[in-house]
């Protein structure tokens, strides 16, 4: 993020100057201004958080990950002014001023919007006023006389200093725009890649559907095996998995992508050859549904089953409960055997189907939102190649983040280095979404 | 080979120093053995022998009588890790002698000793018939009904539901599993099937809400027994529908094993549909409704004898179709005294 995000402002040069004389204008015209201009300042207000954050950002990085530094960066403290100022003259107005009803519903919304920030923001003044009177009573100490109070004192303020650090990126995550998917279950999907070296790839897609299976447990989510097609030598060549529980597609959406390995292979027909080969799997992540944000008309849809001839009902006794489900407008396929009872097979391939198309509609969502976004992380086709995982070399290295970590072996048991990454992968997607929205902002302040 | 190969191998070939040819031909004999121990090699080797002795869907009967001596349900739900672990003696002995009555053209179900109907494992013994996933549709399409409310079944309290022809408890027990407010009344004229009722009716703990009657409804012995409660909101059946002169061509697998009582409907399959209609306006409730499945050719001839018989005041409201495309389900609604 941080080269796109250099480059970002070396395009924008009065960006510094910018969202501080617009803040500063409306808080004077504030309260002269009618009440329907008023809240359409508040939504303008609203992206104005995000200017000054880009700000705080690029300050980060900057200042080498200080993180006091950023939020003493002038135009986020006039933001937060701001922001607290208006949450008040909200609360003022809510109490004495007599509006219509519509109004009144959009102002309350606003100061229920605004009461979380403006309580953390509070809390950091507070602190901030702790500190400094700690500081001035280190001056007035007697160095000689009262060590042992000054270093009372500095421990004191080292711990208020953390605590400003925790309540900041609590007002970070508050600010930063909600995903809309984040809660929901995923179905997991591992392919393998089909070009050279086709075992390589499906020990490989063996490996990494372990490694979320592992994940899956060291998180505590509930994985439920759809579909397991194994290959020779112990290998996979595609795997479909249910997987629930508490934030699932926000760990795992950024792991959708293609996943390359490069190792000499240890067994299977390649391993004649002691080379190096290099192989591919691909990951698709999609987040599961619930029933009623994907509706499948059942005339779309055409269901093979085992019987497609014959007389039927008693008159034959089969045990084939394969089904296939086919979605006639998009030509999707989902088969499913998982189930003795035919009935469950086709509950089972629906489920996946609504995924599916539940897929293409956040892409096309995601699409529209975001015509002009370039290389980041959440918006990556599921089609690019994201991760490598270097045997030879010990090494994994995600491409999106120029993240590089050694021991291959710790990080395919899908636990702490795994986590590790996804964090990051989450930390770094965060940032883009505040550049993005600064990026749309400024487009339509143009 | 794995390291227990190995060992198993150093065993085999003796004191070192006497390779060759032994060793060869005993490594070929040993990867042989080893190869049957695994759970894919083994269902495809009695994929192979069902195919050369013409067993009805090979390759799904051994995959399922080796998952379940596994200890799954299908191939497919069994855990990845096991499909390359090879197999105990024992477990291998219990292959070789469940695969050994699939050669006897013995029904998958009756193999297993149980199956699985709209998600409740039940047990299957010979001779009661065993369940068709078409019977899975008629069961949805009860409960799309009840759920839509349209007939008003069971205002108070859930619906009272009377099967007829209950084999193994399959439609009463669902129909119970997911309208827990219900109460099913199961006859049946086959002891077998009042048991096999019975008993899984006592493994899915629904016990309480079914009553299990040995009756049989051909017999011209008084319904009103049957129903103490007073009349019933909803009769259910899968009777047998099977055109006589048709027995002779089913399968061996249905031919030998399977109750044909269950199955021979008589001469255009309508006996004991007829039965079930001729009797209904004296069990149910005004507009309460039977839900039949049938033979593809039966609505036309339902729907001309219902013409036959205004007494009954019964009408066909609507025919379905299973998965399949064929017309196979039947809604009758009683619309009168």
């Amino acid at each position: 993020m941080n080269r796109h995000l250099c480059i970002w402002l070396f395009r924008h040069p009065p960006l510094n100057a910018y969202p501080r004389c617009h803040i500063y204008l409306h808080s004077h015209q504030f309260k002269q201004l009618h009440l329907k201009t008023r809240l359409w300042l508040l939504g303008q207000n609203r992206n104005h958080i995000l200017h000054c954050f880009l700000n705080n950002n690029w300050s980060r990085r900057c200042c080498h990950q200080d993180t006091r530094m950023i939020w003493k960066h002038k135009a986020f403290q006039k933001y937060m002014e701001d922001l607290s100022k208006e949450y008040q003259t909200l609360g003022r107005c809510l109490q004495d001023v007599p509006v219509n009803e519509a109004d009144r519903k959009c102002m309350t919304r606003r100061h229920a919007e605004l009461s979380p920030l403006a309580a953390i923001y509070q809390e950091i003044q507070d602190a901030e006023q702790a500190i400094k009177e700690l500081e001035s009573m280190c001056k007035s100490l007697n160095e000689q006389d009262e060590k042992q109070l000054q270093e009372l004192a500095l421990e004191e303020r080292h711990n208020i200093y953390q605590k400003i650090n925790t309540l900041y990126s609590e007002l970070f995550q508050s600010l930063l725009p909600k995903e809309k998917y984040d809660k929901n279950d995923v179905i997991l999907e591992v392919t393998s890649g089909r070009t050279t070296g086709g075992d390589i790839c499906q020990q490989f897609t063996r490996e990494i559907f372990d490694m979320y299976q592992n994940y899956s447990c060291y998180k505590h989510w509930k994985f439920e095996l759809l579909n397991y097609t194994p290959a020779d030598y112990g290998g996979l060549h595609h795997a479909a998995a249910r997987i629930s529980g508490e934030n699932v597609y926000k760990h795992l959406k950024y792991e959708g992508g293609i996943h390359r390995v490069q190792r000499i292979p240890e067994v299977g027909l390649s391993s004649r050859m002691q080379r190096i080969h290099t192989g591919t799997m691909s990951v698709i992540v999609l987040p599961q549904p619930d029933e009623v944000d994907v509706k499948v008309d059942p005339r779309d849809l055409r269901i093979d089953t085992f019987r497609a001839k014959g007389a039927g009902g008693q008159h034959v006794n089969t045990t084939d409960s394969a089904v296939r489900l086919v979605h006639i407008p998009t030509g999707l396929v989902v088969e499913c055997q998982q189930e003795r009872s035919q009935l469950k097979n086709k509950e089972i391939a629906l489920r996946v189907l609504r995924a599916r198309l539940y897929q293409q509609i956040i892409e096309r969502d995601k699409c529209q939102q975001q015509s002009a976004r370039k290389l980041q992380v959440g918006t990556r086709a599921q089609s690019e190649r994201i991760r490598t995982y270097n045997f030879t070399q010990d090494r994994v290295t995600d491409h999106r983040i120029a993240y590089e970590v050694r021991g291959i072996k710790e990080f395919l048991c899908g636990e702490k280095y795994l986590d590790q990454l996804i964090q990051r992968l989450l930390q770094s997607a965060d940032e883009e979404a505040i550049v993005e929205l600064l990026d749309e902002n400024l487009k339509s302040a143009k | 080979m794995g390291p227990c190969g190995r060992v198993l191998w150093t065993l085999l070939s003796g004191p070192k120093g006497r390779r060759g040819d032994t060793q060869a031909r005993a490594f070929s004999l040993w990867s042989t053995l080893h190869r049957l121990l695994n759970p894919t090699e083994l269902v495809s080797h009695w994929t192979g022998v069902f195919e050369k002795r013409g067993i009805p869907e090979a390759r799904e009967s051994s995959e399922y009588i080796v998952a379940h001596v596994l200890g799954a349900k299908t191939f497919q739900s069994l855990q990845p890790v096991l499909w390359t672990q090879p197999l105990t003696p024992q477990q291998l002995q219990s292959v070789q002698e469940l695969c050994s009555y699939r050669l006897q053209r013995m029904p998958v179900q009756y193999i297993l000793g149980e199956w699985d109907f709209q998600g409740l494992s039940l047990k299957m013994t010979p001779p009661v018939f065993i369940p068709r996933p078409e019977t899975e549709e008629l069961v949805e399409w009860v409960l799309e009904e009840k759920a839509q409310g349209l007939h008003a079944m069971g205002a108070h309290g859930g619906p009272r539901i009377l099967e007829v022809g209950c084999g193994s408890g399959a439609i009463s027990l669902s129909l119970l599993t997911h309208l827990p407010e219900s109460q099913v009344i199961a006859v049946d004229k086959e002891e077998a099937a009042i048991s096999l009722t019975c008993e899984n009716a006592q493994r899915l703990q629904l016990q309480d809400r079914i009553w299990i009657v040995h009756f049989d409804v051909t017999s011209e012995r008084s319904w009103t027994h049957l129903l103490p409660g007073g009349p019933v909101d909803l009769v259910v059946s899968n009777p047998p529908y099977i055109f006589h002169q048709d027995m002779g061509q089913l399968a061996p697998e249905i031919r030998s094993y399977e109750d044909p009582v269950a199955l021979d409907g008589g001469e255009e399959g309508m006996d004991i549909i007829t039965k079930i209609l001729t009797l209904a306006p004296q069990l149910l409730k005004n507009s309460g409704s039977i839900f039949l499945e049938v033979d593809p050719r039966h609505p036309e001839l339902v729907s001309s004898w219902l013409q036959s018989r205004p007494d009954l005041y019964l009408s066909l409201v609507a025919v379905r179709k299973d998965f399949c495309g064929k017309p196979r389900f039947l809604h009758v609604q009683k619309s009168g005294p």
